[in-house]
């Protein structure tokens, strides 16, 4: 820590702290050499700062962080609140060989975090907390957020020992390098890049625009079919180094194990970090497959759980076979069938009802490109052969949607599935479900058909079953909760 | 442990009405908000109409076209609404059913609830209705009663306080 957030202080006013040096060495460069020393000096002070004020220490009951100077302020987490412990060690911290603690307890947003702890220190804190969350009061201990041995022999002192070790659920195999091109998640970092490169490119000397020009006239030269190939291959070739780097940087040495009722994930190249929650509060899992990587027999696995993460989801497996999806998310289920359990169609209503929501990309399509034939004066083909193709492409969009639409009830999990390209199939503890909402709309209500609602407190906290039969969205809640609809069933 | 699905039997259920109409008193409710709020809409789209040189017949045939849905939902939605919301609270759940359009029907258990409140606008007191929030640990799940009698509203609140408070765990 005392290294650490200098660094990161450094670092953040470096720009300013550039520009001011610039600024005064322009005019008398006596001044720079006052000044640069008082401005490291600065950076330090404000980075010690934290290091000196910031105390935690564990209680019977509680976790208690101060932190402050002028304005203190004492954050309390009752033990028995706290869901979930991740560590979080980027490349400096780890040379450091220090740790960042974050701390869940399951009020969103406000996760307590303590940086720069020892490895051991944090590892030993994580367990500690984890397992303390269950067992009985201990002795009280006392924490700097930071390594010193004083400390490290004060919380080491004996947390208490889960009886069984951790078993593992999953390891990185790296054959599964083959989906990481498949799955575009990372497209979005890359268009990220090129617009910042763009935007770059504006400014770079050699790009102005009779250099372009003339750049283009040397391409129309060149056959054009060769520089497109040429191009087209050297993306695909970007691309795959990319997706595969990325890949590996995330997800290297993967290990998902559970141990003392918790689940860990850990992973990472540069940057490690390692996410526990515990298993009661994990509600359900997600398996999903978007179109690319369903082609290649891939998927991804999601937990629905409360209080972690963003929006509660967190992600277990990278891009991996579905069978390893399949296999790892019955184990943290601890059942064997959501994931594969074949599920029931919801009708020809329902049918319907996905062509027509699907049709109406056609309307929208149709009425623009009319509106387009008439002030642009095309030929009168075009905006049919635009509504032609478009209404063509909503077919087929409607009819993967209906066949991808269904639901099962088994002993324990309320199973939905849905979604045209990206195929998401959920698995909900049905005790896990905390409600119920049954929408219909106008054109609902004409089709007989309903959209079920099951709210829970884990994941997106609400699991959508769209357009099953109304008779059938009463059935199936009132099965799923027994008890809770039976006083309002006619 | 392999689980198999089990549909269940009938699939001809069907919820029966919460027992429970809100106060007759917020169809006048509705319709003065609803009133208020095209007031706003007219005021604009006339300004706008009286400022236009020329009034092709195009504008006339836009503005109709504007004001006509509004004065039906002034006329329509109000009674609609009042027929369609419904509420009723039993010892372990809270059911209602409210929309005009699109309707919902929200169920929650008691043994899940985490807040109760009440809410009441200026213009609600002058009908003398409140309305009744009851949330879970879902954002997906609060369970909204517009426009009850302010006394009904109270009382509710005291009794849902109750029993909720009488329930532990987390309730998530």
């Amino acid at each position: 820590m005392l290294l650490v957030d200098p660094i990161k202080t450094l670092s953040q006013f470096a720009l300013p702290f550039l520009i001011t040096l610039v600024g005064l060495g322009s005019q008398d460069t006596s001044w720079s050499l006052i000044a640069l020393p008082a401005m490291v000096a600065g950076a330090v002070g404000i980075g010690v700062l934290p290091w000196l004020t910031t105390r935690y220490r564990i209680t019977d009951t509680q976790l208690q962080v101060r932190r402050g100077l002028v304005q203190k302020t004492t954050l309390t987490a009752p033990l028995d609140r706290i869901r979930s412990v991740d560590l979080e060690a980027s490349l400096l911290r780890r040379v450091l060989s220090l740790t960042k603690v974050e701390i869940g307890t399951g009020v969103d947003d406000s996760r307590i975090s303590l940086d720069a702890l020892s490895v051991e220190q944090g590892d030993e804190l994580r367990r500690y907390l984890l397992a303390r969350r269950d067992a009985g009061p201990g002795s009280l201990r006392d924490g700097h957020s930071a390594t010193s041995s004083v400390q490290v022999e004060t919380v080491a002192a004996r947390p208490p020992q889960p009886a069984d070790g951790p078993s593992e659920l999953a390891t990185i195999d790296w054959a599964w390098l083959r989906f990481a091109p498949f799955s575009l998640s990372r497209l979005v970092i890359v268009a990220g890049a090129a617009g910042v490169l763009a935007q770059f490119g504006e400014n770079l000397p050699f790009l102005n625009s009779e250099s372009v020009g003339d750049a283009w006239e040397w391409v129309l030269d060149q056959a054009i079919a060769l520089v497109l190939g040429v191009v087209a291959v050297a993306a695909l070739v970007g691309w795959v180094l990319i997706s595969v780097g990325g890949y590996v940087i995330q997800w290297w040495n993967l290990r998902l194990t559970r141990e003392a009722g918790n689940l860990r994930l850990t992973a990472g190249l540069f940057t490690t970090r390692s996410t526990s929650v515990e298993e009661k509060r994990v509600r359900g899992v997600q398996l999903v497959e978007p179109a690319l990587l369903r082609l290649v027999g891939g998927a991804e696995l999601r937990a629905l759980a409360t209080g972690v993460g963003s929006g509660g989801v967190t992600k277990l497996l990278p891009p991996s076979p579905l069978e390893v999806n399949r296999r790892v998310g019955h184990d943290v289920l601890e059942a064997s069938g959501p994931l594969e359990a074949a599920l029931t169609q919801h009708g020809a209503a329902a049918r319907r009802r996905c062509h027509a929501r699907a049709q109406w990309s056609t309307a929208v399509a149709a009425v623009f490109a009319t509106a387009a034939t008439i002030g642009l004066d095309l030929p009168w083909w075009v905006p049919l052969s635009v509504a032609a193709v478009v209404c063509a492409v909503a077919v087929a969009a409607g009819e993967a949607a209906y066949r991808q639409l269904g639901h099962a009830l088994l002993p324990g999990h309320l199973v939905t599935a849905s979604g045209i390209l990206l195929l998401t199939r959920t698995a909900l503890e049905r005790d896990g479900i905390i409600g119920w909402v049954i929408r219909q709309s106008l054109f609902q209500r004409r089709a007989g058909l309903a959209t079920l609602v099951a709210t829970t407190a884990a994941g997106a906290e609400r699991v959508v079953i769209r357009d099953l039969d109304y008779g059938r969205a009463v059935a199936l809640a009132d099965a799923a909760t027994p008890d809770v609809l039976t006083p309002f069933i006619a | 442990m392999t689980e198999t699905p089990t549909e269940p039997a009938q699939p001809g259920g069907q919820l029966r009405e919460p027992a429970n109409r809100v106060s007759p008193r917020a169809v006048s409710y509705w319709r003065l908000t609803a009133f208020l709020g095209a007031l706003v809409e007219w005021a604009v789209l006339g300004v706008g109409y009286a400022f236009l040189p020329g009034r092709p017949w195009w504008v006339t045939a836009l503005l109709v076209a504007l004001v006509l849905p509004s004065v039906v939902h002034l006329a329509v939605m109000p009674t609609l609404r009042y027929r369609v919301h419904r509420w009723e609270v039993t010892p372990t759940a809270v059911h209602t059913r409210a929309g005009w359009l699109t309707i919902e029907q929200r169920i929650a258990p008691l043994s899940r609830v985490q807040t109760v409140d009440s809410q009441q606008g200026a213009l609600m007191r002058l009908f003398r209705l409140a309305s009744l929030t009851v949330t879970t640990a879902s954002a997906a799940g609060p369970i909204t009663i517009a426009c009850l009698d302010a006394d009904v509203a109270h009382g509710l609140v005291a009794e849902l306080t109750a029993i909720t408070s009488s329930t532990t765990g987390d309730a998530t």
